[in-house]
């Protein structure tokens, strides 16, 4: 288990103490209710104006709602039972494989926020 | 010399001047130089054929400049640029040639005017973009760039056959539009299609572009998927068969990519997702479909680099990009996390971001031309965009569970190039007349109307809610350290077991034949001596007189046979 350094104590810059007021539990509930209220928001928005399209099903309120809700939970949730077929451990194609090998080291610039 | 010096060769000429300039600061300021000049010339040529040259009797065009030709021509220039400022950091010389000949050869082929040009610079992106692999220095990515390389080639030799027919039949090596039908054609089209990445055709894609090195993936993903888009374009547009090519690709990608560990390899199969929309565009092939295509591939230039440029700076802090070992970036790394939601929203086709000004175009002419199951599946395919570029990226790296990963911001070259590219992202998605000027056609087209606003809205909206009860409920499936099966595995796994377990056969085979035939020659060798061997009367020791006897037998018989 990795450490977790406590972000009280830490000094983020302020763009990532903004955002991290995101990941925090106790606000999830706030951006959950947001959300919430958005898509209701949108859908009683197809109640203010003609809606057309090229396909009768299009003119029907809400109808691009429930079609991205439906379909985004199918997918998540075939593309988990696709998991079942497919998936492989990391060195399933040997030790010769990018998967299995480390991205070479100088490379890189591995640099804590705090390093200069 | 050329009345028109072809823009190809100032990233030629460029290369050159890389090859022997000392410092790798020059030699970035160099390839940060050249895209500019390039952009210029492209900006600015009239339309019309260039840069004639003979060979061997035929006439090969190396500037063809129209719309369609330049449009593409200007995001290649662009990409290039941004991908060399993304990259200014490298020293490695090879890499730094490599971007620039490749991003050459892939200007070269959009202006070729013949098949013959195309197939060389088709070539020549092949064999540039390999070392962008190799340059990560490793066997695994060795091993992958030899693949790649291969399927690269092959793609190239099958569309020199193809145009060798297709002379064969017509007299003529020209590249224009084409009908399926004869053999060369589909050699051609076929061809295209290699490195358009179709179902079946793909995987080299989502294989080699993780392997590349960080700035060598944001350069490879610009362009030669995007150049097999403009060839499918220029040959074969209107060609129904691939309405339904382009909806498989639309499709299948996204499964893959929403349970792929390695952010990158989901990028990858993004852009394939991508590219599906692309290509219906071409399949449809009016005026309408094909602006679409354009400006879809322009889009996505910008907003997929970006994507690949947010990972890849995640990747050069941390030393590695799989979402299973990231989580709580946005912490330390706040800046290149907007940039990647920029990009998330622009691939995602939120209002007001690139996506959705230029995906329309091709949803609303398939809509327009009454393809409706092709149309459900864009508008899925859309919904599916969100899952994993819109979502997946941006969440399991800088938010979402808390990796303890505390690196670096990116350096400041890496988020002046991301930047510059989100800025764009944002300023075709807010003012699309500009691309719709470079278009290929005349747009007629205004995508912020209160319908479609509203539409895309709620399927992203609701797909967003989706997700979130998903997560909540632990339905979606998690992050974990693996890798899943695509068509690479009947060249990497089934084709060798097959060749092994062959070669075993023969083995088995040739020691059993060895043990059969030793056993036959010990046996006679056995006999042979029972007969012959020291120990019998044949090898015995006579005294001369017995022979001189038997010789006087024999000549007497034949004296009587003789007289009788």
């Amino acid at each position: 288990m990795a450490h977790i350094p406590s972000d009280k104590h830490e000094k983020l810059p302020f763009l990532g103490r903004f955002l991290s007021w995101f990941t925090l539990p106790q606000n999830s509930k706030f951006i959950i209710g947001a959300l919430v209220i958005v898509c209701i928001g949108l859908f009683l928005a197809d109640f203010t104006y003609k809606k057309y399209g090229h396909f009768e099903v299009e003119t029907y309120k809400g109808f691009y709602g429930a079609y991205g809700f439906v379909m985004f939970t199918a997918l998540i949730l075939l593309a988990k039972a696709l998991r079942y077929f497919i998936q492989q451990p990391e060195d399933y194609y040997g030790d010769k494989a990018i998967d299995r090998e480390e991205y070479p080291e100088d490379q890189l610039e591995k640099l804590g926020h705090e390093d200069v | 010399m050329f009345d028109i010096f072809p823009t190809a060769f100032i990233f030629f000429a460029g290369a050159l001047l890389v090859a022997i300039a000392p410092g790798h600061r020059l030699r970035s300021a160099i390839a940060l130089l050249i895209p500019v000049i390039a952009a210029w010339q492209v900006y600015h040529i009239p339309e019309g054929v260039f840069a004639r040259a003979e060979i061997f009797g035929q006439t090969l065009e190396m500037m063809r400049v129209d719309k369609l030709s330049r449009v593409f021509a200007l995001i290649f220039c662009i990409a290039a640029f941004l991908g060399n400022l993304y990259a200014w950091h490298v020293r490695d010389r090879v890499q730094q040639l490599a971007a620039l000949f490749y991003s050459g050869s892939a200007l070269g082929a959009v202006f070729a005017g013949d098949l013959i040009t195309l197939f060389f610079y088709w070539e020549g992106t092949a064999i540039a973009s390999v070392f962008l692999i190799w340059a990560r220095g490793t066997i695994g990515a060795y091993n992958t760039g030899l693949r790649y390389l291969i399927i690269q080639i092959m793609s190239g030799v099958i569309l020199l056959s193809g145009a060798a027919l297709l002379w064969r039949e017509t007299g003529s090596i020209a590249f224009d539009k084409m009908t399926l039908g004869s053999l060369g054609t589909w050699l051609i089209f076929i061809s295209f299609g290699m490195k358009c990445a179709f179902p079946l055709m793909h995987n080299w894609l989502q294989d080699s572009y993780p392997a590349a090195t960080v700035t060598g993936t944001v350069i490879l993903s610009a362009f030669t998927t995007k150049l097999a888009v403009y060839a499918l374009a220029r040959g074969f547009a209107g060609t129904e068969i691939l309405i339904y090519i382009g909806a498989i690709m639309t499709l299948f990608p996204i499964f893959f990519a929403e349970i792929e560990n390695d952010l990158r390899r989901v990028l990858a199969y993004s852009l394939n997702n991508q590219l599906g929309f692309m290509v219906v565009g071409v399949g449809i092939g009016t005026e309408m479909a094909l602006n679409g295509t354009a400006s879809h591939a322009f889009a996505h230039i910008l907003y997929k680099a970006l994507l690949f440029m947010s990972v890849g700076a995640v990747l050069f802090r941390t030393g590695t990009s799989k979402a299973s070992e990231l989580g709580g970036l946005c912490r330390t790394m706040p800046k290149t996390a907007i940039f990647c939601l920029i990009g998330a929203a622009s691939i995602s086709a939120f209002p007001l971001f690139s996506g959705f000004v230029t995906k329309s175009l091709i949803v609303d002419a398939t809509a327009e031309n009454h393809y409706t199951l092709i149309w459900a599946v864009l508008v899925f395919a859309s919904a599916g965009v969100l899952s994993h570029s819109g979502i997946k990226i941006p969440y399991f790296t800088f938010f979402g569970h808390d990796s303890g990963l505390r690196p670096k911001e990116a350096p400041l070259h890496m988020l002046l190039a991301m930047g510059i590219t989100a800025f764009l992202c944002i300023y075709i998605g807010v003012n699309p007349d500009p691309l719709y000027a470079l278009l290929p056609y005349e747009v007629e087209y205004h995508p912020y109307t209160m319908n479609h606003v509203v539409a895309q809205l709620q399927l992203l909206c609701f797909a967003l809610l989706a997700f979130v009860i998903l997560m909540k409920t632990g339905l979606h499936p998690p992050e974990v350290r693996s890798i899943n099966l695509d068509t690479d595995w009947i060249y990497r796994r089934i084709l060798p077991d097959i060749v092994m377990s062959f070669g075993r056969g023969l083995g088995a085979v040739w020691t059993s034949a060895g043990q059969s035939a030793g056993m036959f020659f010990g046996d006679l060798y056995k006999w042979l001596e029972k007969v012959l061997g020291p120990e019998t009367g044949v090898s015995g020791v006579r005294p001369v007189g017995t022979m001189t006897l038997w010789v006087s037998v024999l000549l007497s018989i034949s004296l009587v046979i003789v007289y009788l």
